[in-house]
């Protein structure tokens, strides 16, 4: 894995939010304001790079058994003490953001990089994935809260759940565009692999 | 393995301690903070003319209702002439998650000039509406004075009286109308405990 491939997909290749949709209730819950997005997208990137790094740094000490049960005891206390932080330094932030901050103990994104990489490789390269997995979800949730929020006065919908639906929907076929643009033009027989690549999925890609 | 997962479990538990004892004293400043923001927001429409005095402990008579802590800490509004409003706090132990911990500013007719809630555990999206940022439901109470209704109407709708409740939350607004009504039904009562003015 060289840097710049772990970037590339955490940020765009493989965005948790627009490719391995993953941690879509926060995605589509907290991105009714920029300030909530921003907020939410922060503590899940502290979160997922500590527990990336952690995970990573202890991944000779478990084996297969008790691997998950310490994986959700680390991302519990992580959450928690991201929890009390935010309270601590913007209280405010924490009232709005209400119930999502506890729960991004339950984001799959956090446990799927844990499950899927940092078990496996090192330290250095665990956190830098948490990084770019993590600025990856960051980017799409504040994109997102940039754009309910902007659209709101003018657009009802936007604002509502199901607008969040569609909105993220808009997103994901624009970047799916993007990504197919050049490939259907270039190499025809390479979008068929790219096909499987999007399947949804948390482990390793064969 | 066992022992390891067990060791694991403890040493989680010892950094989120850790992290609790550094935040702990920043916590309690931050809510602090928001709840002398409620505070000054229910004293604004006074202060034209007004200025918040300092904090007058009032020892109440055995009859107060359990809404009131007892000493209660009544925060005076004054002008030039004298006592013109003054803010208190409230609670309730009903709510859906718990105690609900409220203020209130009366002016000196005892009429409301606002209550906001300040902290509670009420479930997201449902019983947080009593929250202003949420919902405009707890501006309701503006103006209403405890004497200028029947009694029976100081209730939510589906107890007869005359305040909305939340779809899906019929406990939380209950719970606060609830101890609004025992405060200001004690305080028509004993109008007294108020006076708190220089």
């Amino acid at each position: 894995m060289t840097i710049k491939s772990i970037w590339l997909e955490g940020l765009w290749d493989r965005n948790p939010g627009l490719i391995q949709l993953l941690g879509l209730c926060p995605l589509l819950a907290v991105s009714n304001t920029l300030e909530n997005a921003i907020g939410l997208g922060l503590a899940t990137l502290l979160v997922l790079v500590l527990s990336n790094a952690s995970i990573s740094l202890i991944r000779h000490l478990v084996n297969e058994n008790i691997r998950l049960p310490v994986f959700v005891l680390v991302i519990g206390a992580l959450t928690t003490c991201a929890e009390l932080l935010i309270q601590a330094l913007d209280y405010s932030l924490y009232k709005s953001l209400g119930i999502f901050l506890p729960l991004i103990v339950t984001n799959c994104l956090i446990l799927g990089r844990a499950e899927a990489l940092a078990r496996r490789e090192s330290f250095m390269v665990s956190t830098m994935d948490g990084l770019a997995q993590g600025l990856g979800f960051f980017l799409v949730l504040v994109i997102l809260g940039a754009l309910r929020e902007s659209l709101s006065e003018t657009l009802i919908l936007v604002a509502s759940p199901p607008g969040a639906f569609i909105t993220l929907g808009l997103l994901v076929a624009i970047h799916q565009s993007i990504q197919n643009y050049p490939s259907s033009r270039l190499k025809k027989s390479s979008s068929e692999i790219k096909e499987n690549r999007r399947v949804r999925t948390t482990g390793e890609i064969s | 393995m066992t022992i390891r997962l067990a060791l694991f479990g403890l040493v989680t538990s010892f950094c989120v301690g850790l992290v609790y004892l550094v935040t702990a004293p920043l916590i309690v400043e931050s809510k602090e903070a928001a709840r002398l923001k409620h505070l000054y927001e229910l004293a604004l429409p006074l202060l034209e003319t007004g200025i918040i005095g300092l904090p007058v402990a009032v020892n109440l008579p055995d009859t107060a209702p359990a809404a009131l802590a007892n000493p209660l800490i009544v925060t005076p509004i004054t002008d030039t002439k004298g006592l013109i409003g003054t803010i208190f706090p409230f609670e309730t132990s009903e709510g859906y998650g718990g105690r609900i911990q409220l203020l209130i500013a009366l002016d000196r007719a005892r009429h409301i000039i606002g209550v906001r809630a300040n902290d509670h555990k009420e479930t997201p999206g449902l019983g947080d509406k009593i929250e202003v940022r949420r919902s405009d439901w707890i501006l309701g109470f503006n103006q209403l004075k405890y004497s200028d209704m029947e009694p029976a109407a100081w209730a939510v709708k589906e107890d007869g009286g005359r305040f909305d409740v939340f779809t899906g939350a019929t406990i939380t607004p209950r719970a606060v109308v609830g101890a609004l009504r025992d405060t200001l039904a004690f305080l028509e009562n004993h109008p007294e405990v108020l006076e708190v003015g220089p």
